[in-house]
C-alpha cells in the first residue's frame, strides 16, 4: 500500500509542475496578447486597432488555447480542485469568460463589419481588459483559499448519500471571493498585461511605425508600473499568506537568489527595451514570469491551493493519473512544437498598414 | 424527491442547457466543414482547376466567423462544469476528467496549432503543407467530437467504473471509453455535422444559383454535395435507428419519454407495441391523455420483431421518470427532419440524372433552390432538439442510475444563477446575431474572382515569415493623394 502512495504523490507532484508550466506558456503568450488588446484602447483610430489584431491573427487563438489545456488538466488529474475551485471563481470566471467571448469574436467581426466597427474595436480591447483584470482577481482569490465542507452542496442532508461526506465541496458564498488582496491582483495583472503587451507590440511592429512608437512609450511607463507592483504584491502576500513565512526562514538564500534572478531579468528587459532589442526585451519578461510563478508554485508546496487543497488530496487515485500520464505526457513536447511553428511562420513584422484580413 | 426540482436545481439545468445548445450552434459546422474545405483543396491540387480554389477561399471565410464562434463560446463550455456542476466534476473526476483532459490536449491544441496557419498561412507555408494543415483541422476537430461523445455518451450508460469513497474510480478503461452509447452515438453525432455542412453548402450554392451570380460556379459545387448527401442521409437515419434501439436497451427512461410508451403491457396483458405519432402526455397520471397510435411500430422499430416487449414508463419509480413533452416532440422533430432532408437529396439527384443539372434549368425550379435554402437551417434545428432528447431524456440523473442531477449542482444561490443566465443571454446572442450576420455580409459580397490565385505569379506569395503583402487599408491612404 505503502508503494502506491508513493507512486500516486509523484505521479500528483509531475502533474503539479506540467500544469505550471501550462500556466506560464498560458501567461507569457496570451498575457502579450490581452495586454496588446488594451493597448489597443489607447490608439484612436479603428485601422491602427485592426492593425493590433493582425499582429496576432495567426497566433491568438493556439495562445488563448493553452488556458484550456490548463483547465483540462485540472480537469483530468485534480478533479476535486477542479470542482471546488471553479465554483468558489464562479463570478471571476463569468466576467473573465464575458471578456474572453467578446474579444474572440470581435477579430471577425471587425473585419466584416461597416456601421458597427467602432463598437467591436471597444469590445476588442474592453474584452481583453475584462478578461485580464477578472483573471487576476480569480488568482488572487485562489492565493487566500477559501472555506469548504463535507455534505451536499445544496445544503441538504440526505442519508445514505454516497457523494456527500466523502468528497469537500466549496462553501462559501458566490462573493467569497472579493478581497481587497484579489482586487489588487487584478489590478496587478492588468499593470502586467500592458507591459508584456506593449513589448509584444513593440516586437510585433516595424521600428519606425507611429505604432511601434507609442507601444515603446508605453512599455516604458508600464515596466516601471509593474516593478511597483511585484513588490507591493511580494510585501502584502509575505503579510498575509502563511506559507510566505518559508522565504525568509531556512532557505531563505534560496528565495534571495530567485530574487535577485527577477530583479537581474527586470533589468535586462528595461535595458534591452531602452536598446530596442524587442525580441530580446520579450523574452527577458517571459523570464519574470517563469521565476515569479515558479516562486509562487514552490511557495505554496505542498499545496495546489493554499491551505485549501494539497496535491495528493486534490489529485485524481493513481491508477487514473498513471493513465494521464502514461497517454498524454508524449504530446506535452509536440504540442509545444507546433505552437513554436505557428509563432515563427508569424514571425515577420508589420505596420499600421496591415489589416486583419490579410486572410 | 422534493430536492429534485426545486429553483436552484432547475436553474443550473437551464444556465448548462443554455450555454451548451448556444455552443452547438457552432462546432457542428466546423468539424464537418473542415473536411469539405479539405476536399476542395485537395481537388484544387490535383486537378489545378481555378474554381476549386476560389470555392475553398469563399467557404473558408465563413468557416473562420463560425469558429472563433465557436472557440468563444467553447471556453465557457470547459469551466462550467466546474463552476455550474463542482460536486459532479469532483465525483466523475477519475473518469470524466480525464476524458476531458485527453480532449484538451490531443485534440483542441492540435486544432489550435492548425488553424492558425490554415486560414493565415496562404502564401507564407506551401501549398502542400497548407493542405496538410487543413487536413489536420479537420482530423483534430473530429477528434475532439470523439472525446465529448466519450464523455457525453459515458454519462447516458456509465460501464467500466465502480463508485468509491464518493468517486467514480476506473475499473476498465476499454469498456469506459467504448461504453455503449458512444459506439454509437459519435457516429449519429460526426455524421450529423457532415450533413450539417453539406446543406450549408447546398444552401448557398442554391442561394447563388437563384440569384444568378456565379451560378455556373456553384452549380459545379452543388452536383458534388446532393451526390455526397444521397449517402449521407439515408445513412444518418439507419444510424439514428441503430441509437434508438441502444437507448432503449440501456436507458428504457429515455426510451419511453421519447416515445410517449407509459404502459409495457396493454391492460389484457399482451405487450404495449403501439407507437405515438402525436400524443399528449400526462407525466403525472403517467399516461397520454390523447394519441394516435400505430400498433406494433414501437416494437419494430426498438426490437425489430412483430410482437417485442418494449419497458414502458410504468416500470419505474414517479421520481425516476423524465418529463416526457421535450423529449417526444423533440424527437419528432429531428427525425422529421432527417426523412424531409433524405427527401430533398433525392430529388436533388434525381434532377441530375434527368439532365435537370445545369444553372439554367434549376433556375426554373425555383421552389427545389428554395426548399434547398431552407434546408440549410434544418439540420441547425435537428442538432439541437437531437440533443435535447438525450440530455433531457436522461433526467433526474447526471450520470445514469448513478448520480441524481441535484446532488451534482455546485454550492449557488439563485442570485448567481440568474446573474449567469442573463449574461450568457446577453453575450451568446449577441455573438449569434453578430456571426449570422456577417455570414449574410460574406455570401452577399460572393466568392473573390479577381485577385491571382495563390502561387501564381502577381499573387501575395512569399517565403515563410513574409508579412502582409496586401494591407487591406491601404487604399484610403492612396485616395489622399488623388
Amino acid at each position: 500500500m505503502n508503494e502506491i502512495f508513493r507512486i500516486h504523490s509523484a505521479l500528483g507532484s509531475f502533474w503539479w509542475i506540467l500544469l505550471g508550466v501550462f500556466f506560464v506558456i498560458y501567461i507569457i503568450l496570451d498575457g502579450a496578447d490581452l495586454g496588446a488588446g488594451v493597448f489597443s484602447l489607447l490608439l484612436n483610430n479603428e485601422n491602427d486597432r485592426a492593425a493590433i489584431m493582425s499582429a496576432m491573427a495567426g497566433t491568438w487563438d493556439a495562445n488563448e488555447t493553452w488556458l484550456v489545456v490548463a483547465g483540462g488538466v485540472i480537469f483530468g488529474a485534480f478533479p476535486l480542485v477542479y470542482g471546488a475551485t471553479f465554483n468558489y471563481l464562479m463570478i471571476p470566471l463569468m466576467f473573465a469568460l464575458w471578456g474572453i467571448i467578446s474579444r474572440a469574436v470581435a477579430f471577425e467581426f471587425h473585419v466584416h463589419a461597416k456601421s458597427s466597427r467602432k463598437f467591436w474595436g471597444f469590445m476588442f480591447g474592453f474584452g481583453s481588459l475584462i478578461a485580464a483584470l477578472f483573471a487576476g482577481i480569480a488568482l488572487g482569490a485562489t492565493l487566500l483559499g477559501f472555506p469548504m465542507s463535507t455534505g451536499n452542496a445544496q445544503g441538504i442532508q440526505v442519508a445514505n448519500d454516497p457523494f456527500v461526506n466523502t468528497v469537500p465541496h466549496f462553501s462559501g458564498t458566490a462573493l467569497s471571493f472579493l478581497s481587497p488582496f484579489s482586487i489588487w491582483t487584478g489590478i496587478g495583472a492588468l499593470i502586467a498585461g500592458g507591459l508584456a503587451g506593449t513589448l509584444y507590440i513593440c516586437a510585433r511592429f516595424e521600428q519606425n511605425d507611429p505604432i511601434y512608437k507609442k507601444a515603446h512609450q508605453s512599455a516604458t511607463l508600464f515596466s516601471y508600473l509593474a516593478l511597483a507592483a511585484v513588490v507591493i504584491t511580494l510585501v502584502w502576500s509575505y503579510a498575509i499568506m502563511p506559507d510566505a513565512a518559508r522565504w525568509t526562514g531556512n532557505g531563505w538564500f534560496g528565495w534571495l537568489i530567485l530574487l535577485v534572478a527577477i530583479l537581474i531579468s527586470a533589468y535586462k528587459m528595461m535595458s534591452n527595451h531602452a536598446a530596442n532589442r524587442d525580441f530580446a526585451a520579450l523574452l527577458w519578461c517571459g523570464a519574470i514570469v517563469v521565476f515569479m510563478w515558479g516562486g509562487m508554485w514552490a511557495t505554496n508546496f505542498p499545496y495546489i491551493i493554499p491551505q485549501t487543497w494539497t496535491i495528493s488530496a486534490g489529485a485524481n487515485p493513481a491508477n487514473d493519473l498513471a493513465i494521464l500520464t502514461l497517454f498524454m505526457t508524449g504530446f506535452v513536447p509536440v504540442m509545444i512544437m507546433y505552437n513554436a511553428y505557428q509563432i515563427w511562420v508569424f514571425r515577420k513584422r508589420i505596420t499600421h498598414l496591415a489589416g486583419y484580413e490579410s486572410h | 424527491m422534493i430536492i429534485e426540482n426545486t429553483l436552484p436545481v432547475l436553474l443550473s439545468r437551464l444556465d448548462f442547457a443554455f450555454i451548451t445548445s448556444m455552443h452547438i450552434l457552432w462546432t457542428p459546422v466546423t468539424i464537418g466543414m473542415s473536411w469539405l474545405l479539405f476536399f476542395l483543396e485537395a481537388a484544387w491540387l490535383k486537378t489545378g482547376n481555378e474554381h476549386w480554389y476560389r470555392l475553398q477561399r469563399f467557404f473558408e471565410k465563413l468557416f473562420i466567423v463560425n469558429f472563433g464562434a465557436g472557440v468563444a463560446t467553447g471556453v465557457t463550455m470547459e469551466m462550467a462544469f466546474g463552476i455550474l456542476y463542482g460536486p459532479f466534476s469532483q465525483a466523475v473526476g477519475p473518469f470524466f476528467g480525464n476524458i476531458l483532459g485527453f480532449e484538451t490536449i490531443t485534440a483542441f491544441m492540435y486544432e489550435a496549432g492548425f488553424i492558425g496557419l490554415m486560414i493565415f498561412g496562404w502564401g507564407k507555408i506551401g501549398k502542400g503543407m497548407h493542405a496538410f494543415a487543413t487536413f489536420n483541422v479537420a482530423l483534430s476537430s473530429s477528434l475532439s467530437a470523439m472525446w465529448i461523445l466519450v464523455a457525453n455518451g459515458w454519462m447516458q450508460s456509465p460501464t467500466g467504473v465502480v463508485l468509491k469513497n464518493g468517486l467514480f474510480q476506473v475499473t476498465n478503461w476499454w469498456t469506459a471509453i467504448f461504453n455503449p452509447n458512444f459506439n454509437i452515438g459519435f457516429p449519429h453525432m460526426w455524421i450529423a455535422t457532415v450533413e450539417l455542412a453539406l446543406f450549408f453548402f447546398a444552401a448557398v450554392s442554391a442561394w447563388f444559383i437563384l440569384k444568378n451570380r456565379h451560378a455556373d460556379l456553384f452549380t459545379k459545387l452543388l452536383k458534388p454535395t446532393l451526390l455526397a448527401l444521397i449517402i449521407v442521409t439515408p445513412l444518418q437515419i439507419f444510424i439514428g435507428d441503430e441509437l434508438g434501439r441502444e437507448v432503449a436497451q440501456d436507458q428504457p427512461t429515455s426510451l419511453a419519454a421519447m416515445e410517449g410508451h407509459f404502459h409495457t403491457y396493454l391492460p389484457d396483458g399482451k405487450p404495449n407495441t403501439a407507437w405515438n405519432l402525436i400524443a399528449i402526455p400526462d407525466v403525472a397520471a403517467g399516461k397520454n391523455l390523447f394519441s394516435i397510435q400505430i400498433p406494433h411500430v414501437l416494437s419494430l422499430l426498438e426490437t425489430h420483431t412483430w410482437d417485442g416487449v418494449v419497458t414502458g414508463m410504468d416500470h419505474f419509480a414517479p421520481n425516476d421518470r423524465p418529463n416526457v413533452w421535450v423529449p417526444f416532440y423533440a424527437f419528432r422533430l429531428m427525425v422529421s427532419i432527417g426523412f424531409f432532408l433524405f427527401l430533398m437529396a433525392l430529388w436533388g439527384n434525381w434532377l441530375r440524372l434527368r439532365g435537370q443539372m445545369t444553372a439554367e434549368k434549376l433556375r426554373k425550379n425555383p421552389l427545389f433552390l428554395r426548399l434547398l435554402v431552407f434546408s440549410g437551417f434544418l439540420p441547425y434545428l435537428a442538432v439541437w432538439t437531437g440533443w435535447w432528447t438525450r440530455e433531457i431524456g436522461r433526467q433526474p440523473w447526471v450520470v445514469y442510475n448513478l448520480m441524481r442531477t441535484w446532488q451534482g449542482v455546485s454550492h449557488m444561490g439563485v442570485t448567481a444563477e440568474s446573474v449567469w443566465l442573463i449574461g450568457y443571454i446577453i453575450f451568446e446572442l449577441m455573438v449569434w446575431g453578430g456571426a449570422w450576420y456577417f455570414f449574410t455580409r460574406v455570401i452577399k459580397k460572393g466568392p473573390d474572382m479577381d485577385s491571382p490565385v495563390i502561387g501564381t505569379p502577381g499573387s501575395d506569395a512569399h517565403q515563410a515569415g513574409g508579412g502582409f503583402a496586401k494591407p487591406t487599408f491601404a487604399k484610403p491612404t492612396m485616395h489622399k493623394n488623388l
